[in-house]
């Protein structure tokens, strides 16, 4: 084991977040390319090459947790690198529960990283009991059968040349009779990446490429000769046909056969007869394997359903290069108005200028900076933002464990993949999305044979969609099942003490279908291994709005429910109230803004020490926020009151002045000030002013602890224990 | 031998003075009438002080946040932080005030408000007395005291920033 | 200066191999380390004119051009036919080692390999060889590897 984690001690943290960065890109590669696998294997089809990958993707996360000191990690790509050299060599079959092994692979090897950077505890026993059951799989060979390969002509070093894995893809297309071809090509360094693709493309319907042997002296510096080796059974015109270009020659690698016919005739024979028994006993090796291990994964799936997180550990993003390449052309714009400005002050020093002319070309001058800086920051903000179908692709791993597990099969129709939205809302937006399609799988969607008695199609649809409207993107988590009852909500609600009979006599259906967010609810009595854990949709709610967001639910009884997430774009601009209080700015975010009126003083009064002000008949308590923060109060005539509204509580901030609404960039304050209670962030207002921006919520929580919520205006009764 | 000529003799001082050692870079500044002294390298930037927007219920020794190139910057009021005597109430900043910007690691920085910017020294490993020198305990803050031989008796108060950026 | 080429499709770990080779005193030892890092067979035959080096470290499995066809490549080749040249690689089969080294790789290192082994590797490969391009020229001494 690489002591203290190799990369510590040299280059130290910044080496080891590089490590992060690319293990989680591998693990999430690796998803995808299970999830193509899993589709390939329910049409009837295995992948070689996706096989393949995902080999590589498991090789080098071996090496790299290797060499970064994440033993767990290593030994459990080690097992893992066996079984799928196993599957790429032949020696095994893909089957359904081996890939079941490698998707619990998948969700162990998050949390091990998620383990290394702090954020959980190392799934330990879990992985015991994969390594378990992986090693139970891996078969050794019974003999790869090699002959045939005389028969070409291939230049015998060829063999000091090739890995053990192409020399096997070789001799497998070679058993299989297929043709050699050698394609020479010559590429220019400037275009080689480009012209490679290209021909990749379009051999690859014609057959396999096995290798690529750089060929020439390389004395050439600005060309690369390749000879490419390839097995297929089109004919070398029809190759030619499909890579036409110029600087490529294909030929078909020669078969020896015997001149005279009959010779001939035989060697073919023997070609097909050797393939046939070496078939065989790798048939018969691989229907061994699936028996053995059905015991652990059943007893394993429980406890892999535990607290599990799909965020990714690492904070980078990958970034379009067009996206940048704009904000350097801003950066020069801005660079000419920065000349401009030299010149100017140049000549105002030598009172050269009128100063009326210095002054109008300041002001042009100064709007063509604020302009650019403005598409800069707009620029910038862009670059945060990444396609929700990273978070879909992790869901849809979800989606076939849970099916799994419950034995419910479910179709997931994803669209809308391609929207972006900020990438710190994509990460904070996967737990909440994966509650919510564990609820529809758990309780929603119904089994096989009910849906089949109410004349629905035996399995249940999914959908995942997103697109964006204006400055927000919308998600909708969509199924096809039983819908929810408002009779049993309402039932249920009653039962758990959040409204009573009364209360909810008087609910619109909409309202009603809205208790579920509220904490506690639930329509089960009993809990269900994967949803019941307390993670109500009422967490799921506080998440999002967290986020800025507000979700909404719509239901038909036995039809389906779909949930809709509308999320601000990026977190970084919000808008904003803004209000002056004892003679400073401070920003109120209008997502938690209810109304602002004008303090009215006869409406006011004490109770228990605590200021009440009556609006529309009801009880508003109201905070003084100069005193609150300690600041010297403004003995103006006239306040306001901001009405901050947070869940069922409702908070009326008073303020000296309401100066307007706007639009702002949130920035966050420095660790330094992480102690402070009540501010969200900060903002620059233009002119180098800072303005604080309230974390509303929290003062909402500081001001009404539980202790008094017996004077909020409409509460629910009382809850049970 | 004729007297040496004035360059030999600037010449050998300065070898001498090479000879003995190597030198660190300080920035002096001038707070509550003491001279104190940073390593130069702690020092990302010099600011005049922008508007400083107090943060109500935070640490009496945090002054506020000012913004830097759209990036929040805490200060801290060093008078505060080492127990000095306060600035008379009411005396506008004085246009010699500044900020020094240092790095606190992981992209943020934090603004120290001092009286007055003064010069850098190059201080040798001889010109330097440990903290301990002064006698007693001392703040962990105070990394030493500096005695620049061309000084003219100039006695630096050499602060070590890493106390003040952990907990400001 | 000697030159140093890595071949290595994964980034960090080049990035842990480019943090070895130039920290401060193993590159001191050796009169500074340049390394330039490649990610593929495609990149190492791109950078190979711009040699000499005095070293390459290569990965073995890699897409389309495998480590041993680089080697096999690089030994043909006029100016690195004895550029000492280290495998690093996490192998299971040794098949796949015993042709690099058949091919002319000198050494070898397995993965996962510590700092302290990479060093000790590489500073051995480098003290047995001269810097390229400072061969001694006739009726000059040869210079010692650690000009400024």
């Amino acid at each position: 084991m690489a002591e203290g984690g190799g990369g510590r001690g040299d280059g130290g943290d910044k080496v080891r977040d590089e490590f992060f960065s690319e293990a989680q890109e591998l693990v999430d590669g690796l998803g995808r390319d299970l999830l193509a696998l899993d589709d390939a294997l329910k049409h009837g089809r295995t992948d070689v090459e996706l096989v393949n990958d995902v080999f590589r993707a498991v090789h080098t996360l071996k090496g790299l947790s290797a060499l970064f000191g994440v033993t767990r990690m290593a030994g459990l790509s080690h097992e893992l690198e066996e079984v799928l050299d196993d599957l790429r060599l032949g020696r095994l079959e893909v089957t359904a529960t081996l890939l079941d092994l490698l998707f619990r692979a998948v969700a162990l090897y998050s949390r091990i990283l998620a383990a290394e950077k702090g954020d959980g505890e190392e799934p330990s026993a879990e992985i015991e009991q994969l390594l378990l059951a992986l090693g139970q799989t891996s078969q050794r060979p019974t003999g790869r059968g090699g002959g045939g390969v005389a028969q070409y002509d291939l230049d015998p070093a060829l063999f000091g040349v090739l890995t053990e894995y192409e020399e096997h893809r070789l001799r497998s297309s070679i058993q299989q009779g297929l043709s050699l071809f050698r394609i020479r090509v010559r590429f220019s360094l400037a275009t080689i990446d480009s012209a490679l693709d290209e021909l990749k493309a379009s051999a690859r319907p014609h057959g396999e490429i096995i290798t690529y042997l750089p060929s020439g002296s390389g004395a050439d510096v600005d060309t690369i000769e390749l000879e490419i080796l390839m097995a297929g059974r089109a004919t070398v015109d029809v190759l030619r046909g499909a890579i036409a270009a110029p600087n490529v020659a294909i030929e078909e690698v020669r078969r020896r056969t015997a001149s005279s016919s009959q010779p001939a005739g035989r060697p073919a024979e023997q070609l097909v007869s050797q393939a046939a028994p070496p078939l065989a006993t790798s048939g018969a090796a691989s229907s061994a394997p699936p028996a053995a291990p059905r015991q652990p994964p059943a007893v394993a799936t429980r406890a892999d359903a535990a607290e599990m997180s799909l965020r990714s550990v690492s904070q980078t993003v990958r970034v379009d290069i067009r996206k940048l390449d704009r904000l350097m052309t801003i950066v020069g714009e801005l660079a000419i108005v920065k000349t401009a400005i030299t010149r100017l002050s140049e000549r105002a020093r030598a009172r050269a200028a009128d100063p009326r002319e210095l002054a109008m070309e300041l002001q042009r001058l100064n709007r063509s900076f604020d302009r650019h800086l403005a598409q800069m920051q707009g620029g910038i903000l862009e670059v945060r933002m990444v396609p929700l179908g990273q978070v879909f692709d992790k869901l849809a791993r979800i989606v076939r464990q849970i099916s799994r597990d419950l034995g419910k099969e479910v179709n997931l129709v994803v669209t809308g993949a391609d929207t972006e939205i900020d990438k710190l809302i994509v990460e904070e937006l996967s737990d909440p999305l994966m509650h919510m399609i564990r609820n529809a799988i758990d309780h929603a969607i119904e089994g096989r044979a009910e849906r089949l008695r109410v004349g629905k199609p035996p399995v249940g649809t999914l959908a995942l969609n997103a697109f964006q409207k204006g400055n927000h993107v919308v998600i909708g988590v969509e199924d096809d099942g039983a819908g929810m009852d408002p009779k049993g909500i309402v039932a249920a609600a009653i039962r758990r003490g959040i409204v009573t009979a009364q209360e909810a006599a008087e609910l619109s259906p909409r309202d009603v279908l809205a208790l579920v967010f509220m904490p506690g609810f639930t329509t089960r009595d009993v809990a269900t291994d994967t949803s019941g854990r307390g993670v109500g949709l009422d967490v799921v709610k506080t998440n999002i709005a967290k986020l800025g967001g507000v979700v909404d639910i719509a239901s038909d009884v036995g039809i389906g429910t779909k949930i809709t997430v509308t999320l601000p774009i990026t977190l970084a601009i919000i808008n904003v109230l803004l209000v002056e209080i004892a003679g400073r700015l401070f920003a109120v975010p209008l997502a938690s803004v209810d109304e602002a009126i004008q303090l009215d003083a006869s409406q006011l009064r004490a109770v228990d020490s605590r200021e009440v002000m009556t609006v529309r008949g009801a009880s508003l308590p109201i905070c003084r926020l100069d005193r609150l923060f300690g600041l010297a109060p403004s003995h103006g005539a006239r306040k306001y009151v901001v009405i901050a509204q947070v869940g069922t509580r409702r908070l009326g901030f008073v303020v000296d002045e309401i100066v307007g609404q706007r639009d702002i960039v949130i920035k966050a304050l420095g660790q330094s000030l992480k102690g402070v209670r009540g501010f969200a962030g900060a903002t620059e207002l233009g002119d180098q002013r800072v303005a604080l921006v309230l974390d509303v919520a929290a003062l909402v929580e500081e001001v009404l602890s539980p202790g008094e919520a017996r004077f909020l205006g409409w509460q629910p009764a009382a809850r049970g224990a | 031998m004729a007297a040496p000529s004035k360059a030999r003799t600037e010449k050998r001082a300065a070898r001498r003075a090479g000879e003995m050692g190597s030198r660190t870079e300080y920035l002096a500044f001038l707070l509550a009438g003491e001279n104190y002294a940073v390593r130069i390298g702690h020092v990302a930037e010099i600011l005049r002080p922008p508007p400083i927007t107090e943060v109500p219920r935070s640490s009496p020794t945090v002054l506020g946040v000012i913004s830097v190139r759209g990036r929040l910057v805490t200060v801290v009021d060093l008078r505060r932080r080492f127990r000095l005597p306060e600035a008379p109430l009411n005396t506008p900043m004085d246009r010699r005030a500044r900020i020094l910007l240092a790095d606190v690691g992981r992209g943020e920085q934090i603004g120290l408000l001092v009286d007055e910017v003064q010069q850098v020294w190059r201080l040798a490993v001889e010109e330097i007395e440990p903290a301990n020198a002064l006698g007693g305990e001392q703040p962990a803050y105070i990394a030493g005291i500096g005695r620049p031989a061309a000084g003219d008796g100039t006695v630096l108060i050499l602060l070590d920033l890493d106390p003040i950026l952990e907990s400001p | 200066m000697r030159r140093v080429l890595v071949v290595e499709d994964s980034v960090s770990a080049r990035a842990f191999v480019r943090a070895v080779l130039e920290a401060p005193e193993f590159a001191a030892r050796h009169g500074g380390v340049t390394v330039l890092e490649a990610s593929c067979g495609f990149d190492a035959m791109r950078l190979l004119p711009r040699g000499p080096y005095d070293l390459i470290v290569t990965d073995i499995n890699m897409a389309d051009i495998n480590g041993l066809e680089l080697i096999h490549f690089i030994r043909k080749s006029a100016h690195h036919a004895t550029t000492p040249l280290v495998i690093i690689s996490s192998l299971r089969g040794e098949q796949d080692v015993d042709r690099g080294i058949a091919l002319g790789a000198n050494a070898y290192l397995g993965k996962p390999f510590t700092a302290e082994q990479l060093r000790e590797t590489c500073e051995r490969l480098l003290g047995e060889s001269p810097p390229s391009g400072l061969a001694a020229r006739p009726g000059e001494p040869a210079k010692s590897g650690s000009g400024s």
